[in-house]
């Protein structure tokens, strides 16, 4: 009789068994050991804040002085034109992402061959998204401004009837925010998708080229296609920082103004959190665009998840 | 397998490693922040008083912040036990940085706020002390403008210098124009006529900037105090007691629609909306715009380039018919007050009251230009013919910053933007006052204790 056999008829575990199952679990539970200060960190840092921001939107009122008002400031926010207003503000430049990325695109396959001074090419486009964000809302405040430089440059090529108060007019001023996150943005999606076609290798593009594609073939059914991971992903991350990181740009150039018509969501829970003090309806507001941008992180993991599965 | 057992004791033995590190990195900063934390308490019982002040006042006045550090470090020197450590706010933060002060009881023995409101809903929640405690009547009467921070009997706070704000006019302008250009528009009709004689001359009227709000938010402050009888029908107004807040609303829509109008009419610089009330400003000294409405310290500055002579002041025309439309729109603008958690009060006071001594306040009118708050200033230091007009306007009969009377979140969300409607196009009269509507009620119910105490004050309970 083997062994095994022998402990099913006994129902006993062999006097082996159990210490490796010991040793086993115990190294299970080690990665948790190694990672518990992060976790514990991560807890404090983001866990404690989330669960602090849910608990004050149920409040009225400044820190020191909170009043109850249970689900009161999420039915404000469901009547604010402000923060409705914002909301829409924030769902408008989403626009920019898919221009941002078929620009990027365009662009990134353009300089995908090498050429002299590509690097450089590459550079300059990148410049825009490490400039600070004061002196390039400084720049576009003076250039977009009624009369200034755009403006006096369109008069100057007879363009007069393209004159616009670019940052001062409620009907223009979002497309003019919109035209600085693309312009922006751009850099970074060009550095995304060159580094993405710099990986495609050689071989397949030679081999279409031997099969007498064109240009535009290689481009249109190898190149995209093979970076098609990396062009959603970009989708995403674009449309989660539309939706959650556009308050620099916003705070700038316009101060949300004029009167409410280029607030989004992050400046009107600024506004309400920090310039009034009132912390609930700024919670409640925090609370309403994290679920809003959860969709979209969601999103964006079920595509890194996918793409990990295509690699294996 | 025993190959994997020694290489399980081996990192056994390298996480023990790890984890004594750990600890005795724990250990050493325990160790040290014990080390620093009487170091800390030692500098203060050195026996030196130090008094932390958050002080604010540059934008105002140029030149403001130099004149404070030098009366610190005069003030160090005379008195070696304390030491004042000045720490500059800035517009943005200057009110939510003392809420957040506030919230912990810690931070300046000083501060500085805009004067009315800003001040007085911190007092109200008992988060400033009355500077009359501190201080006698007798030096408080020196004081000018005192009333815009007491209730009562109480003085919360000390004003330093006083800010007029006059029309002023490009007498040049006025001239090419055809019209008189020694004569400033003192009623609306005669405003409004100069103002279609220079747009019929190609000459932009007013140089104003409202992308920040501030161009609306003065012509409620000057404006809409003129249509009113008394304070009490704002104050009342926003607390909502009775029927004050229709009455309120209404006045406003009169209040914009003039404003409205003044704007179709293109009296007005055409990107004021894309310009801030410092930028727009900017269009006079250029030359580029007749009159604006500014503050003394601008028009003396301007009156650099344009030429003295040719710059004239008046106070801003009479549009309304209440009895505040013959009051005058002078305000201390910022003021200094005592926080309550402070331990030194006392000192803190003291070193207020020394910014007041006469030759400090020459000094600050000899180097900044600006009128000291303070009736023992020798106005005999001011020679300059205009820089006596305004000092004449801004001290000759009574004067009110209607903008001071409202709590600063309804100036900031309801005010400013109400008035960007306005200068934008983009909203009507009936628009910009629904606005403060939604605003009054936002804040009644997102500020119940702020609300509470302000009616308190509003309705004198």
């Amino acid at each position: 009789m083997s062994s095994a056999s022998a402990t099913l008829d006994s129902g006993r575990p062999p006097a082996a068994a159990p210490k490796t199952r010991k040793v086993r679990r115990r190294r299970q539970w080690w990665p948790l050991g190694y990672m518990a200060p992060v976790l514990v960190m991560l807890a404090l840092v983001f866990g404690y804040s989330f669960f602090e921001v849910v608990h004050y939107s149920f409040y009225a009122g400044s820190i020191g002085s909170l009043v109850w008002v249970g689900t009161a400031n999420y039915r404000e926010l469901a009547t604010d034109p402000q923060f409705i207003h914002s909301m829409f503000n924030n769902f408008k430049l989403l626009l920019t992402v898919p221009v941002v990325t078929v620009l990027a695109l365009a662009i990134a396959l353009m300089i995908n061959t090498s050429f002299r001074g590509v690097r450089h090419y590459r550079a300059i486009l990148f410049l825009p998204y490490i400039l600070p964000a004061t002196a390039m809302g400084l720049s576009f405040s003076y250039l977009l401004q009624g009369n200034g430089v755009l403006d006096a440059l369109l008069t100057r090529l007879h363009l007069g009837f393209l004159i616009h108060d670019w940052l001062g007019s409620p009907s223009w001023v979002m497309f003019s925010i919109g035209g600085v996150i693309v312009w922006q943005q751009l850099g970074f999606g060009v550095v995304v998708f060159s580094a993405a076609l710099l990986a495609v290798p050689a071989e397949t593009v030679e081999a279409a080229r031997i099969d007498g594609a064109n240009w535009w073939v290689v481009q249109r059914r190898i190149l995209i296609p093979q970076i098609r991971r990396i062009i959603e992903f970009f989708v995403i991350l674009q449309a989660i920082i539309v939706l959650s990181s556009v308050f620099t740009y916003v705070y700038v150039l316009t101060g949300g103004g004029p009167a409410y018509s280029s607030s989004v969501m992050e400046f009107y829970i600024y506004q309400n959190g920090f310039e009034n003090g009132s912390i609930g309806i700024a919670s409640a507001g925090a609370v309403v665009l994290l679920l809003i941008a959860s969709v979209f992180i969601a999103l964006y993991l079920w595509v890194r998840i996918r793409a990990a599965k295509d690699q294996h | 397998m025993k190959s994997r057992y020694s290489s399980m004791r081996a990192s056994w033995s390298r996480n023990r490693i790890v984890t004594k590190a750990i600890s005795v990195f724990c250990v050493a900063a325990m160790g040290l922040a014990v080390a620093v934390v009487p170091a800390a308490t030692q500098a203060s019982a050195s026996g030196k008083t130090n008094i932390n002040y958050w002080f604010w006042g540059e934008s105002d006045i140029p030149g403001m912040t130099k004149w404070m550090q030098q009366r610190i470090a005069m003030y160090e020197k005379l008195n070696p036990s304390v030491s004042i450590t000045l720490v500059p706010q800035s517009n943005t933060t200057i009110i939510s940085s003392f809420q957040l002060a506030s919230q912990s009881k810690t931070g300046p023995d000083v501060d500085t706020q805009w004067a009315t409101l800003p001040t007085l809903l911190p007092a109200l929640q008992g988060d400033v002390t009355p500077i009359s405690n501190y201080v006698s009547k007798s030096e408080m009467s020196h004081w000018l403008n005192t009333n815009e921070n007491t209730i009562g009997s109480n003085v919360y706070a000390m004003p330093l210098y006083l800010i007029g704000v006059p029309l002023v006019w490009n007498k040049k302008l006025f001239a090419k124009a055809g019209l008189n250009p020694n004569v400033g528009p003192t009623t609306w009709t005669q405003f409004l006529a100069d103002c279609a004689a220079l747009k019929k001359h190609g000459i932009t009227p007013m140089g104003m900037g409202n992308q920040d709000g501030y161009f609306g938010a003065w012509m409620f402050a000057i404006y809409e105090k003129q249509i009113l009888n008394s304070i009490s029908q704002l104050t009342q107004g926003v607390a909502n007691v009775g029927s004050s807040q229709a009455q309120l609303l209404s006045s406003l829509k009169t209040m914009y629609t003039m404003f409205a109008n003044l704007i179709s009419s293109g009296y007005v610089n055409s990107n004021v909306e894309s310009l801030s009330l410092n930028q727009g400003w900017q269009l006079f000294p250029q030359g580029k715009a007749a009159m604006s409405i500014t503050t003394d310290g601008n028009v003396l500055s301007w009156a650099k380039s344009v030429g003295e002579a040719n710059v004239g002041v008046t106070r801003p025309p009479i549009w309304g018919t209440g009895k505040l439309a013959s009051t005058y729109d002078t305000t201390q603008s910022s003021d200094e007050f005592l926080a309550s958690w402070s331990s030194n009060k006392a000192a803190a006071a003291k070193f207020l009251v020394f910014l007041h001594s006469t030759a400090n306040m020459v000094a600050l009118n000899k180097e900044t230009g600006a009128f000291p708050a303070d009736n023992r200033f020798p106005t005999s230091y001011i020679t300059d013919p205009l820089a006596k007009a305004l000092d004449k306007l801004d001290t000759s009969g009574t004067s009110i910053w209607l903008e001071n009377d409202i709590p600063p979140q309804i100036d900031s969300n309801a005010d400013l933007p109400a008035g960007q409607l306005i200068t934008s196009g983009s909203g009507t009269p009936a628009a910009a006052v629904a606005l403060w509507k939604q605003q009054l009620q936002k804040w009644q119910l997102q500020q119940p204790t702020q609300y509470s105490l302000f009616k308190k004050w509003a309705t004198g309970a």
